[in-house]
Formats: structure tokens, C-alpha cells, sequence
């Protein structure tokens, strides 16, 4: 049986108290990295480790924090992204449901190797009961004086407060999301400067995703216990859509996606037949069939053009008319989009209207040209945010122009009688 | 590559303990209670700022919705204008402006729980209370919005009333709920 | 410096340059919507892209979000960039109303010139267009949403460049709205640059909707002259009438923006009751008739009484050609020498602070940004000189330390450390100040390099700096500790500038704060000093002004006394400017003769036994020097006459039949001057416009000034105005020497005695103020700034602890009543942040603070019953 890392303390419909994450070796990495190592040595180890994010970007999260130059100012803070709204994705949610604490010495670990005074940990406002249990174990954290002035007797002190988003997209964008911790609108913001030099109240800040965070004390255990040897390169994968067991899987980092379908999520179910995957939530591309096979990471993906985002799955079956799927994607981002920059603003509700009509039948030939120069377009955009909502217009042109030029050629959907 | 026994994580979101519930405060302060502990909360924060989105929260639980005299409350505690404070309150959508029902149902609307056949919870809940999107019903208890993806895929369709998200939605279950919510406070009343 | 090119063209830009500035330099003027160069690039419209050829990213790319390097290669014209940028005209116009016939920014839109220019000419959407709700947003600015592009320049300037807090971004996303909470007027005092800065008809010039389209008047580079800034400004005129204000750009003074004042203020020049023709006790007569039979009755009084017995009152809105041929007249004729200011200590203040200002210390407006610490003292800068506050932000936006010691309640949009005592004690906290940031040895190396050592300025300066030693000593602690933090700032500082106002301070105060700034350009990289002057001539009144201490008071004295018997005002309104109004009111009555030259309805051209209309500088131009000495030339703009839509209410061609001229009449004052002389025919001085011809020998500043460039009037002389638009500046020359020399320091530890104000007296001090709107006068005479103001009923300010101590609170009626029988009810505003044992008054123009006596002045203050 595979290890299990971030789930191991599952204890079916309740967290893990702190007790349960202790008995496996929780709060070993801490108390051992604070008494015996230097900052410095704990960044080292993740960052040795290779650690890469996983909300979206991948980027290694020990040489993120090693952006923080030298002798930077302080406060320092550490931000936990726990806004989570990318559809499909509640990798982060399970984390928090299941094992609280792993997350908690995750940000107190990540803390101390930037020298981090104060941590928030910002959460979406579906996730209230999340954020309810993270404030009632900090609170158990802070009795245990794991959390406060000179934690377990060491020189570090830090607090952690738990932050509540008031909804949007957006927000889960690093740069949006500090702004909206400000209390400003949450419009991303292009560096220069990083986060990292001047984030929160332009002091260095280092955001991190929950499950990034969440993997942060195992490599830290392994590295100064020899633990068990393999450091925490499993993937959390939430799968959704046609499947028989809709779940959060952990797996190995890099499981082939129909071993995650077929296995753990049970296949598809009776009468259904696969026929398009979104690998890692509504900002990926669609693959098809013929993709099967393919191993689900950063790398293996990248290679044929996909992307892995949050690794939440989607699965479509045959009788799923992707014109519409794309349409109601469409129309999520439009609705989402912060409204910036022209081409996401103005671009995504015009490609909304155009799909609206191709799907209602009122589809014309010249529709499907215009689409793909629009899609092209809207990576030109001041965030991540538009060429993300693109990805299923663009390989929906590419996968199922039949199926689109279907629907201009009948003048209705297809799949409606 | 590995073949072994696969776990199904599948969690249900456990419900939150009592004291975590209490924590909750604004609920049942009076104006002058909500205030001084507003007041506390901005003293400690590192920037008043930061408690822009708490204090309309809170705010907005005891005035129902964030009316004009909400907004300028705010703007007395934080210390920013009423316009700042629009310009958050307007942007997100878990913060009313208009007013609401006493619970305000946001139906996922996103591609699982379309694929789910969200429409149809959508319009079935619609028909129940005889409101549209967007509409209250006229005893002041239910209103209904669209919401994007709840993070409850595995659950899908997914529907959000007042901080607690109900699952797997069918017809059945939604009558149940609706019925419940009628008949007794539930014991978690968040974010509304 | 890196080189690079674009479009097959080389250039070199200045490290930091965005590649948008650098095309602008090769004469390619990339499409840009949300970049502006005061405003900086936001990278959201996104119509600016380019593609990079050579660069460390390439591909289509936005030219204001990057930075010029070394070896790049840019084209504007590739084809994937044209149509992207074709591509987002296209989505800015889906929702576009398309109403360009209706709109008042029709003709001169940039986004109707980036629509056409970009090729995006013809709809290929169907979509329902979204429609927004506009908001009444005041008097000023007229709000239109459907018309928006959402390029956040309206938000960026008011917000961040201006600091208004109640007008921004709402909602998100394709709802995204640009408003206020609730309807209602714009706060900022800086709100009409939205007008300029929204390059669509989303926002425009309210007062003016419909009246014209910018190629369709008369338009010329102007000046504003509703404070001493002199920020440029153009003019807009079509069918005599004066209809628009904009902001022109200025390097030196006011870069892009002016302030709401001078942009709605220019009303008087079109006021239905300006008077328009001339007039002879009762009844109208042809201005050459006036002005024979003025002559004649001055002719007459000067041979019975003595050419004494004659005096003239000018003032500092005047152009430098009417002042000069004002002093010209009087010497010819032998009368007395003419005055600008209502009393002599102002005209000694406003002489102190001209005759310091030199090439060493001298700063410009636009310098301000560039301080890293600023320290004003005695000066309400929002108030006296509104674009001197926004300079003062975007310094502190680059993080210099502001701080202000003055007793009013100063208020800037920009947080600045306070010292709030009374007029008497702002000399002591600056000394504080000074000397803890200026050590021993720093004082030395100062002292070095102060100019005119010779002359014992050393050894002066030296023992005020032992005199001032304890200087903090009568001073409140709090006041203490903040004083010595902010001399902490300064100390740290390398570029700082000491700004000074002369009108709520010591008479001894400008000099003072010449002497240390001139402390501080020893030691820093660069130091300066900004005055605050009394009118947009005010430094050109002072050079002109006798060095005797006068004033306009000093001849109401005379009058009393029977020596003057008549008294020519010239573009004065001593009956609504000047306190002591009921003392003037009997000094004018016992005139013999009441000679009035002006363009404003005011109360002294109503009790002028002859009057003579004059222009305004709109159409006759004029010679301006503002408070840093830099002379400026404003060329006139249309010729005048009374305006089409007044004479017929519109009609065109006017249907009336009259007896003068249409578009006839009044002339500019200095033209009008020279008939009134005593001297024989012929040996007039010839006074033909040009400025070196008048001011010859008046001063030896004048010799700086460049030949007047007046143009020939009633010419459209479009090239020639071409030719100022081009050159952003009307820049004539700068009066200040190249080097001042004096220091005064011997004269200023004392500053003036504290009034006799005890802690327990009943009366307080009654400092007379300005306010940003309703106290200027040109401006009080715009229906738009009495509208904009009559929300804000004018108020009187008090210190909390004096209120309380007098048993009054906020919203009170008090009548203050001073010992010379003065007084006036008001209402009263208890504010925290000002000094105790004063009443800050403004002089707004539904105040009857003319009723009191002049400052200093004070007053018993007790509440009104009802
Ligand atoms: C439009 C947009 C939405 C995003 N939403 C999330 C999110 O909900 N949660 C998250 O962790 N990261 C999100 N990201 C990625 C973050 O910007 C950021 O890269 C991440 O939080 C960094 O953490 P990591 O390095 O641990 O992955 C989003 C990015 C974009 C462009
Ligand atoms: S792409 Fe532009 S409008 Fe869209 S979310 Fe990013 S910045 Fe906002
Ligand atoms: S001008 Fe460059 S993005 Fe707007």
C-alpha cells in the first residue's frame, strides 16, 4: 500500500485532534527544527526536497521563500492560501477537515524559516465550518504553546489568525489576495515588487497553498529523522464528473490518469463512456481519451501541452455537450473576472454571447475562426486569471470543432432533442 | 506503478464543536456589545484595514444586510470612507447590499454541479418558494442566488445556506431542508 | 542609458523610461488609454501592446508596463500587435453607447481617435449593451457610465494623485462602476481634472455641456490668476462668450492639473452684471467721454488741493502692464504713488518675501514633488493655493516628510505631522526646529557658504543660533516632542523646502524662514523656499510698491483727514476686499471725486462717481509674475464684448438693434491709464502694450523680462497660440536675482508680542483666512463655486478647549464683537486640531468679516441666543 502523507490521520467523519497527529509523529519536525536548526537549514530542506506549489503554478517553495533577500525588513508575514475556488478542487478543504494540525505546523514551519512574525491563513467564506476548525485548533496550538511568544521555548514567536474572504475567484490569485487582506479591492497587482520584498503593508510576505503548506512537516521530519525515507511527493486528486466515487485521492505525484479514474474513483459509471478530462480544475485544458495513460504532474504534462493546475479532475462522458460545458465555464469567469483589464472584462462576456448563440443554434461558420483569435487574445491579460479561463475555449476548438460546427450545421444543440 | 488497496477519502464536512460555534460572536450581541468587540478586533489587527471584510460581516448578521446605515457604521469603526468600504462591499458576493431573506440559499452553478443538473435544483427550489434568481420570498425567509463552485464537487449538486453547505441535492432532500429551516434555528448561522 | 529600437528607428532614453515615453520621444504616439504620464501605467486597457522582436520577454507585450533596455527591438506596427490592439477597441466599444453627436467630448476624444486610428470601425456584435445609472456628482462634473471604458484613470487620479477618498471603483468585473457612496458633490477641490484625465465623455465639464466643440471656438493657452501659483490654463471661446477652462500643461508649474478654482472660478468674466459700459455720475457715456471728464475733475482737484491730494489703489490681480502704467501715471502726474495692498504690513511681508526668493533658493511647484521634506509654516496650503497641496502629496507619496505649523485648522490630503499653536509662537517652534536639526559643526559649514559674509550676515547668523538656543522654552511639551521629531525628519533630509505664507503670520515670519532655509542650502543638496503670496500679482505689486511702508489704509487716513480728495481705483474692490468696511464706506463718501476702472460688478464700481470698464486678462492678456518671481505672459484669448447668448439669448446672428458695437467696449486697464494724466499731451509716456516700454526703469528686476509678446488683438491668431501650446509654458522670464544677499536674522527673535490674551480672557485673536472656495474674489463671482459652496455654510473655527472654556459648542451662532466696535455673527465649528486662544474667520463672501476692524483684531466672542 502507497504511504499515505497529508490523509494518514483520517479519522472518518471528525479532524484529527492533536493528540492523534502527535501519536504519528506530528510536531516532531517543529519542535526538533526550532531546538537544533537554523532558519536557514529548514529552507534548505524543503527546498532540497523540491516542493513544488500546488495551487496552480508549481513554483518551488523553498525558492520562493529564498526570495526574501537578505536582511529584508520586518514584520515578515506568511500567508496560507486556503481560498480554494478553482471548480472541481477541494484538495485544500479535505486537508483542513482531515488533519488540521498538518497544516497548522506546516505555516509555523514555513514561518520560522522566513522569519515570519505573524501567518494569516486566508479562507473562502464556503469553507466556514474549515474555517471554524482551524480557529478552535490554533486555539488548542496556542494552549500547547506551539503558537505565541517563544514557541517551545525558542526565540520564535509568531501568531496565526484566520482570515474570511467575502467571496470571488479572484481573490485566490496571490496578488489579489493581498490586496484583499488589506482591505483594498482585490485586483492582482504585476511585480515588480514580489511578494516577497514588499507584499502585505509592503513588508515581505511568502504566500503558500494549503496543501503546499500541508507537506511542509513531513519533508522537515524526514529530513532531520531519516523518517521514513520518502519525503511527501504525493498529490492530492480530487476527482468529479462522471464517476462512480467522486473523492480526494492521495496518490503518488505522478499516477497515471486512468489509474486515479479507473482505481480510485471507481470508472465511469454504467451506460458512460469518457470523453474529455479537465486534469486540474476549470483553468486546464481538456484532454481526451487518448491521454489516458498519462502520468498527472507538472512535468509529464507540460510536455504534451496541458497543464496540471490543481490536479481536480473533471470528468466529462459521451453524453456531455462540451459547447455548453465551455459555455457554463465561460460564464463563471466572466462572472468572476475582477474586471481590470479589457480583454478579460469585456472579452470573456463576448465570448460568453457568442457561445450562448452557437449553443441555442444560432451558430454561424465565421463564429469558430473568431473564437480561436479570441482565445489567442486573452492571454494577453494582466493575470493568470484570463488565460486560464481560455484553456477549455481554446482546446475545445481544437478537441471538438466537429462538435461545435455540429451545432451551427443542425441550428440547435445536439444533444437536446 | 502502484496497485494496492486505494483508501476512498471521502469526507463529509464534519460539524464544527459547540465552543467553535460560540466563537461566533456577533450573533447574539446588541449594537453596543457588537461595537466594543469590533472596536477590540481593530485595536489588535495590524492595520485597521484588515478588518474591513470582518467588521461588514459582522455588520451585516445584525443589520440583516449592509444597508447605507451599515456601510457608514463601518466606516466609523475602520476609519474609511463609505466609499472604500462600497467599493469591498460591492465586490464581493457574500456581502448583500440589498437586503435579504434570513437565509440566503447560493445554488452552485458551476460545471460538476451543472453537470449535475444544478438547473434543475435551481428551478426546483425556485418553484418551492415561488421566487426567481435573485429574489426573497415575501415572509422574509429564503432568498435565492447563484454561486460558483463550493468546493463541494464530490457532492455535487451543492447548495450553500448560511455558512453550511448541503449536498447530493435532490428534490426530497431540498423540501427537508427548506422545512427545517422554517421550523428551528439551526445551530450554525454564519456568513450571511 | 539604454539604446533601442523602434520601428527601425534608434533612440537612447534616460534609464527607467517606459517604452511608450521612449516611442513618444521618436514622435510614435502609441495608443494608450490608462497610461498617463502624471499618472504612471496600470497595464489595464491593454491598447498600448507592441511586439517585442529583441527584449528579455518577447511577443506582443504592453509598451507602458515595460521598461526601455539596452539592445531592444520594438515595432508598433506588426501586424499580430495592430490587431490585437485592433481587437481591444473592439471590446471597449461593445458597450459604447456610440452617441458621439450628443456628447460634449465629441472632437476632442481619445477614444474616438484610437477607434478611428485603430482601424476597429464597424460592429460585429450583436450583444445587448450593458447600461449603468448615473450619478448627479455636483455642479462641476457632469457623469455619463454608458460611456465608460473602465481605464481607472479617473480612480487612479483621484484616489492615489489626489488622495479623495468618495469617488472609485465599485462592483467588479463587466459591472465595474466609477462613482460615489451616494450622489453628491466631489469632495477633492481637485475633482475637474477628471474632466481632462477621462479620455472619454464619461466624464465631463458640467457648466459648459453643449455650448461647444473644442475646434469649433476660440482657444488659447491662458493663465489662471485666482491665486499666486499662476498655473496654466487653456481657454475655450466661442461667440463672445468665455464657456471652458482646461488644465495646460506646464513643466514648471503646474504639470497637468489645475485646481477646481481656477477651473470653474473664470465666471466674473462673463457675469451677466459685468459692467460693460462706462459712466458719468448717473448716466452712461462713451469710455473716451469718461475718461476726458475723469481728467478734467483730477486736473481740477489736483490744481485746488495740490497733485497730493490725488491717490490711487490698485491691486495684486492686475497685470503687470496695468500696475506698471498705473506707477507711470502717477509719477507724471505728480500724484502720490500708488498702493496694492490693503495695509502696509502686508505690503512689508509680501516685499520681505520677494526680495528673498533668489536663484539659490528658489523652487517652482513642480520642485515641491521632488522635496524630501517639507515644512510649512504659517501657510494653509489647500486653502491659499490649492495646487500647492497636491504638489505636497505626490512628494509625500515619494515618502518626504510633511509637517505644518500654523493655528488654523490646515487640512491636506496627505498625512503631515501637526504643530498647531498661535501666530505667535510658529517662529519659536521653527527655531526648534532648526536648531536641533542644524549641530554646531553643520552651523559652521553653513555659515561658510552663506552668500554676503562680508556684510556681518555671518556673525548674525551665528548669535541667532546661540539666541535661539532655549527657544522651545515657552513652548507646550507635546508641542516639544513633536517639533524635535520632525527636526529629526530634517535632519535626515536632502532636498527639504520650507513653504511660508505671508497673510496669518508675524511680519517678521518670511524673513525668518528665508534666513534658515538659506541655513539649510548650506548643508543640503538642495534647499528652497516657497512663499505663499496674496494674489496672482502680488510679487509683481511688491516690486512695483514703495519701500515706505503703504497700504490702501494709509490712504482712507488721508481721506479722514481731508489731504485726499480723490482717490482712482484701479480693478479694486476696497468695499468687498478690505476689512474696516464701515470706515472705507465713510472715507469714499467724503471723496470729492471716485474714479472706478474695472470688470467686476463689485460694490466700489456701484459708489464711483465716474467708471470706466476695463478687461479682463482673457481678452487682453497681460504680464503675470507669480510667487516664485516667474513671469508669465498670457496672450488674450477672444476679444471680448458681451457674450452672444447674453446680448440675445442666444439667438445667432443677434436680432437686436443697439447703439455701440456688438463685441465692442472695454479695453484693457493700462490702455486706459495714460488719458487721466495731468501731464501735457505729448509727453504722456507711450504706452503701446509693450511691457519693456511701460516698466522701464521701475525696477531693476524688469530688465530680466523678455519684449512682450503681446499678439495684435482681434486676430484669430491660431499659429500664434500654436506656438505657447507647443512650448507649455508662457514663461517671460524670472524676477529673482541672482542672488538676495541680505539676511535678516537680527530682526526676527522676537517675532511680534503675543496679543494681550490671557488664559482666561474672553476675547480671542481673530486670524482672517482664506478658503479653498467663497473667499477668493474672482471665483466667489462663478454661480458654480456659490453652488458647490452652498452646501457648506461658511463657519468660523474655535479650539475645543476654548470653546468649552466659553460655554460653546459646535453649530453655536456667536457674535464676536472686537473693541472698536467691529463685529459680525457666524457660526462656529469646535475643531480639535488648531491653536488655542484665536478664531480662524474666513473671508468668504457671505461673511460680513469686512465689519471688523484689521488685524491683528480681537474679539469677545458670546453665543447668540435664539
Ligand atoms: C486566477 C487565479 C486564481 C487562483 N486561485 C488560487 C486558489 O484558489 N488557491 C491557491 O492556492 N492558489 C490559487 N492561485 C495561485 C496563486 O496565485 C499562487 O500561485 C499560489 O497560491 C501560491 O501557492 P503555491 O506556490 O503553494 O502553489 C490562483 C491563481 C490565479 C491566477
Ligand atoms: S485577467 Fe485582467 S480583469 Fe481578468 S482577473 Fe486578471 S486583471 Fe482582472
Ligand atoms: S496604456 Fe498600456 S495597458 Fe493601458
Amino acid at each position: 500500500m502507497h504511504p499515505q502523507v497529508l490523509l494518514q490521520n483520517f479519522k472518518g467523519n471528525r479532524s484529527a485532534s492533536i493528540d492523534e497527529y502527535r501519536a504519528n509523529g506530528g510536531y516532531e519536525a517543529l519542535t526538533r527544527a526550532l531546538l537544533e536548526r537554523t532558519p536557514a537549514e529548514v529552507e534548505q530542506m524543503v527546498l532540497a526536497a523540491g516542493l513544488r506549489g500546488r495551487g496552480g503554478a508549481g513554483f518551488p517553495a523553498g525558492k520562493k521563500w529564498s526570495l526574501i533577500p537578505e536582511g529584508a525588513a520586518h514584520p515578515r508575514f506568511v500567508v496560507v492560501n486556503a481560498d480554494e475556488m478553482e471548480p472541481g478542487t477541494y484538495k485544500d478543504r479535505m486537508v483542513i477537515h482531515v488533519d488540521p494540525h498538518l497544516i497548522i505546523e506546516g505555516v509555523i514551519l514555513t514561518s520560522y524559516a522566513v522569519s515570519a512574525e505573524k501567518a494569516y491563513i486566508f479562507i473562502r467564506p464556503s469553507y466556514e465550518s474549515s474555517a471554524l476548525i482551524l480557529e478552535r485548533e490554533l486555539e488548542v496550538a496556542r494552549r500547547e504553546g506551539l503558537l505565541g511568544q517563544n514557541i517551545l521555548g525558542s526565540e520564535f514567536s509568531l501568531d496565526i489568525v484566520v482570515h474570511r474572504s467575502a467571496g470571488r475567484y479572484i481573490c485566490g490569485e496571490a496578488t489579489a489576495l493581498l490586496n484583499a487582506l488589506m482591505g483594498k479591492r482585490p485586483n492582482p497587482k504585476q511585480p515588480p515588487p514580489y511578494a516577497t520584498e514588499k507584499g502585505l503593508w509592503n513588508l515581505p510576505t511568502v504566500v503558500g497553498n494549503v496543501e503546499t503548506t500541508a507537506c511542509v512537516a513531513p519533508i522537515v521530519r524526514n529530513a532531520i529523522t531519516g523518517g521514513s525515507g520518502e519525503p511527501a511527493f504525493t498529490k492530492l486528486y480530487c476527482v468529479s464528473g462522471k464517476v462512480k466515487r467522486p473523492g480526494c485521492y492521495e496518490l503518488p505525484m505522478g499516477t497515471p490518469l486512468r489509474e486515479i479514474i479507473e482505481e480510485a474513483a471507481g470508472g465511469l459509471p454504467e451506460g458512460s463512456e469518457l470523453k474529455a478530462v479537465l486534469p486540474g480544475g476549470v483553468s486546464t485544458r481538456y484532454m481526451t481519451p487518448d491521454l489516458y495513460d498519462t502520468p498527472m504532474d507538472f512535468d509529464s504534462l507540460a510536455k504534451i501541452g496541458h497543464r496540471l493546475g490543481t490536479g481536480a479532475i473533471i470528468v466529462f462522458d459521451q453524453h456531455t455537450c462540451m459547447v455548453a460545458a465551455t459555455l457554463n465555464i465561460i460564464q463563471f469567469f466572466a462572472r468572476e473576472s475582477c474586471g481590470w483589464c479589457t480583454p478579460c472584462r469585456e472579452g470573456l462576456p463576448y465570448i460568453r454571447d457568442i457561445l450562448t448563440q452557437i449553443e441555442s443554434g444560432e451558430g454561424k461558420d465565421e463564429m469558430i475562426p473568431k473564437l480561436r483569435r479570441m482565445s489567442e487574445h486573452l492571454w494577453r491579460t494582466y493575470c493568470a486569471f484570463s488565460p486560464g479561463a481560455v484553456s477549455p475555449l481554446e482546446s475545445l476548438l481544437t478537441y471538438f470543432e466537429d462538435e461545435v460546427r455540429e451545432h451551427i450545421r443542425m441550428k440547435r444543440c445536439p444533444f437536446r432533442k | 506503478m502502484v496497485s494496492c488497496a486505494i483508501l476512498k477519502w471521502r469526507v463529509d464536512s464534519p460539524a464544527p464543536s459547540v465552543d467553535a460555534v460560540l466563537s461566533d460572536k456577533s450573533a447574539q450581541m446588541t449594537p453596543k456589545e457588537l461595537e466594543e468587540s469590533l472596536k477590540e478586533d481593530i485595536e489588535k489587527a495590524y492595520d485597521p484595514r484588515e478588518q474591513a471584510v470582518d467588521v461588514l460581516y459582522a455588520l451585516q448578521r445584525q443589520h440583516g444586510h449592509l444597508s447605507d446605515e451599515a456601510m457608514r457604521e463601518a466606516s466609523r469603526l475602520l476609519g474609511m470612507t463609505p466609499l472604500e468600504l462600497d467599493e469591498l462591499a460591492t465586490f464581493y458576493d457574500f456581502l448583500y447590499r440589498e437586503p435579504v431573506g434570513k437565509y440566503v440559499i447560493h445554488v452552485c452553478d458551476s460545471v460538476v454541479c451543472w453537470m449535475h443538473g444544478h438547473q434543475s435544483v435551481m428551478d426546483y427550489i425556485a418553484e418551492r418558494l415561488g421566487v426567481g434568481l435573485g429574489g426573497t420570498t415575501p415572509d422574509g425567509m429564503f432568498t435565492l442566488l447563484p454561486t460558483c463552485c463550493l468546493g463541494y464537487c464530490d457532492r455535487a449538486p451543492a447548495m450553500l445556506i448560511n455558512g453550511r453547505v448541503y449536498g447530493e441535492l435532490t428534490g426530497e432532500k431540498i423540501d427537508r431542508i427548506l422545512q427545517e429551516l422554517r421550523e428551528e434555528e439551526p445551530p450554525l448561522a454564519l456568513d450571511r | 542609458m539604454p539604446k533601442l529600437i523602434i520601428d527601425d528607428r534608434e533612440i537612447e532614453v534616460p534609464e527607467g523610461t517606459r517604452v511608450i515615453e521612449a516611442a513618444e520621444h521618436l514622435g510614435i504616439m502609441i495608443p494608450r488609454f490608462c497610461y498617463h504620464p502624471a499618472l504612471g501605467a496600470a497595464g489595464a486597457c491593454r491598447v498600448c501592446a507592441v511586439k517585442v522582436i529583441e527584449g528579455p520577454v518577447k511577443g506582443i507585450q504592453m509598451s507602458c508596463m515595460m521598461e526601455a533596455r539596452d539592445g531592444m527591438v520594438v515595432s508598433t506596427t506588426d501586424e499580430e500587435a495592430m490587431e490585437f490592439r485592433r481587437f481591444v477597441i473592439e471590446l471597449l466599444m461593445l458597450n459604447h453607447p456610440h452617441d458621439c453627436p450628443v456628447c460634449d467630448e465629441g472632437g476632442h476624444c481619445l477614444l474616438q481617435d484610437e477607434t478611428v486610428s485603430g482601424g476597429h470601425a464597424h460592429r460585429r456584435t450583436s450583444m445587448k449593451k450593458r447600461t449603468y445609472r448615473d450619478q448627479d456628482l455636483g455642479p462641476f462634473i457632469r457623469h455619463e457610465m454608458n460611456r465608460c471604458i473602465h481605464c481607472y484613470r479617473c480612480s487612479r487620479f483621484y484616489q492615489d494623485f489626489a488622495g479623495g477618498l468618495d469617488y472609485g471603483p465599485l462592483r467588479l468585473g463587466d459591472r465595474t462602476y466609477f462613482g460615489r457612496f451616494t450622489e453628491g458633490r466631489l469632495e477633492s477641490p481637485f475633482a475637474g481634472n477628471l474632466i481632462d484625465v477621462c479620455p472619454t465623455g464619461t466624464l465631463t465639464d458640467k457648466p459648459s455641456r453643449y455650448s461647444i466643440r473644442r475646434w469649433h471656438g476660440e482657444r488659447g493657452p491662458s493663465l489662471c490668476i485666482s491665486c499666486s501659483l499662476g498655473c496654466s490654463t487653456v481657454a475655450n471661446a466661442y461667440l463672445r462668450d468665455l464657456v471652458r477652462i482646461e488644465a495646460n500643461y506646464n513643466e514648471s508649474v503646474n504639470g497637468f492639473f489645475i485646481c477646481d478654482r481656477g477651473r470653474f472660478g473664470f465666471y466674473y468674466a462673463k457675469h451677466p452684471e459685468r459692467p460693460r459700459r462706462a459712466r458719468v455720475d448717473v448716466s452712461e457715456a462713451p469710455t473716451p467721454e469718461a475718461l476726458r471728464e475723469a481728467a478734467k475733475r483730477l486736473a481740477r482737484i489736483a490744481a485746488t488741493h495740490g497733485p497730493g491730494a490725488v491717490a490711487c489703489i490698485g491691486s495684486t490681480r492686475s497685470s503687470l502692464e496695468t500696475m506698471g502704467a498705473l506707477v507711470r501715471l502717477c509719477e507724471t502726474s505728480g500724484w502720490r504713488k500708488p498702493v496694492f495692498f490693503s495695509d502696509p504690513a502686508m505690503q512689508r511681508k509680501v516685499r520681505t518675501a520677494v526680495s528673498r526668493i533668489d536663484k539659490r533658493l528658489h523652487v517652482s511647484l513642480r520642485e515641491i514633488e521632488k522635496a524630501d521634506f517639507i515644512l510649512a509654516v504659517g501657510a494653509d496650503p489647500l486653502n491659499e493655493a490649492p495646487m500647492l497641496a497636491l504638489a505636497m502629496r505626490q512628494a509625500s507619496r515619494n515618502e518626504a516628510a510633511v509637517a505644518v505649523i500654523d493655528s488654523r485648522p490646515v487640512v491636506l490630503p496627505l498625512d503631515f505631522e501637526r504643530l498647531a499653536v498661535a501666530r505667535h509662537d510658529v517662529e519659536a517652534c521653527l527655531n526648534v526646529i532648526m536648531r536641533e536639526a542644524v549641530s554646531d559643526e553643520d552651523l559652521k559649514i553653513a555659515i561658510e557658504k552663506l552668500p554676503g559674509g562680508a556684510d556681518g550676515a555671518a556673525s548674525r547668523a551665528a548669535d541667532f543660533y546661540t539666541g535661539i538656543r532655549n527657544a522651545g522654552e515657552g513652548l507646550p511639551p507635546e508641542v516639544r516632542v513633536r517639533a524635535l521629531k520632525i527636526a529629526a525628519q530634517l535632519k535626515a533630509a536632502h532636498r527639504p523646502i520650507i513653504v511660508c505664507g505671508v497673510d496669518a503670520v508675524c511680519e517678521t515670519t518670511p524673513a525668518l524662514a528665508a534666513d534658515h532655509a538659506s541655513i539649510l542650502s548650506g548643508l543640503k543638496e538642495r534647499a528652497g523656499i516657497f512663499y505663499i503670496l496674496p494674489g496672482a500679482n502680488a510679487f509683481g505689486a511688491a516690486l512695483l510698491s514703495s519701500p515706505i511702508g503703504e497700504g490702501a489704509s494709509s490712504f482712507f487716513e488721508e481721506i479722514e483727514k481731508g489731504e485726499v480728495k480723490a482717490l482712482v481705483v484701479v480693478e479694486c474692490d476696497p468695499l468687498g476686499q478690505f476689512p474696516d468696511r464701515r470706515r472705507i464706506e465713510k472715507a469714499l463718501g467724503n471723496l470729492e471725486l471716485l474714479v472706478v476702472l474695472d470688470y467686476l460688478p463689485s460694490e466700489t464700481v456701484k459708489q464711483a462717481h465716474i467708471f470706466v470698464p476695463t478687461n479682463t486678462h482673457y481678452e487682453s492678456g497681460g504680464c503675470f509674475v507669480n510667487q516664485e518671481g516667474r513671469a508669465q505672459f498670457t496672450p488674450p484669448v477672444y476679444a471680448g464684448g458681451e457674450p452672444n447668448r447674453q446680448e440675445t439669448g442666444g439667438a445667432h446672428p443677434p436680432r437686436v438693434f443697439r447703439s455701440h458695437i456688438p463685441g465692442g467696449g472695454p479695453e484693457p486697464a493700462w490702455k486706459l491709464l495714460a488719458p487721466l494724466g495731468a501731464a501735457p499731451r505729448g509727453e504722456a509716456p507711450e504706452l503701446r502694450g509693450n511691457l519693456r516700454s511701460i516698466l522701464d526703469g521701475l525696477h531693476p528686476a524688469f530688465e530680466q523680462l523678455a519684449d512682450s509678446p503681446i499678439p495684435p488683438v482681434g486676430e484669430r491668431p491660431s499659429t500664434y497660440y500654436a506656438r505657447f501650446l507647443a512650448e507649455g509654458a508662457l514663461h517671460v522670464g524670472s524676477l529673482a536675482p541672482q542672488d538676495c544677499g541680505a539676511l535678516a536674522f537680527a530682526s526676527s527673535d522676537a517675532g511680534e508680542k503675543a496679543p494681550g490674551v490671557g488664559k482666561d480672557d474672553e476675547r480671542l485673536e481673530i486670524i482672517l483666512t482664506e478658503w479653498t472656495f467663497g473667499s477668493e474674489e474672482l471665483s466667489s463671482y462663478s454661480p458654480y463655486i456659490l453652488q458647490a459652496e452652498a452646501e457648506k455654510e461658511p463657519c468660523a473655527c474655535m479650539q475645543t478647549e476654548d470653546a468649552s472654556r466659553l460655554g460653546i459648542s459646535d453649530g453655536d451662532l456667536v457674535a464676536l464683537r472686537s473693541a472698536g466696535g467691529g463685529g459680525l455673527t457666524v457660526r462656529i465649528r469646535v475643531v480639535e486640531n488648531m491653536a488655542r486662544g484665536c478664531i480662524i474667520l474666513p473671508r468668504h463672501g457671505r461673511l460680513a468679516w469686512q465689519d471688523l476692524e484689521p488685524s491683528p483684531v480681537q474679539a469677545s466672542v458670546e453665543r447668540v441666543k435664539k
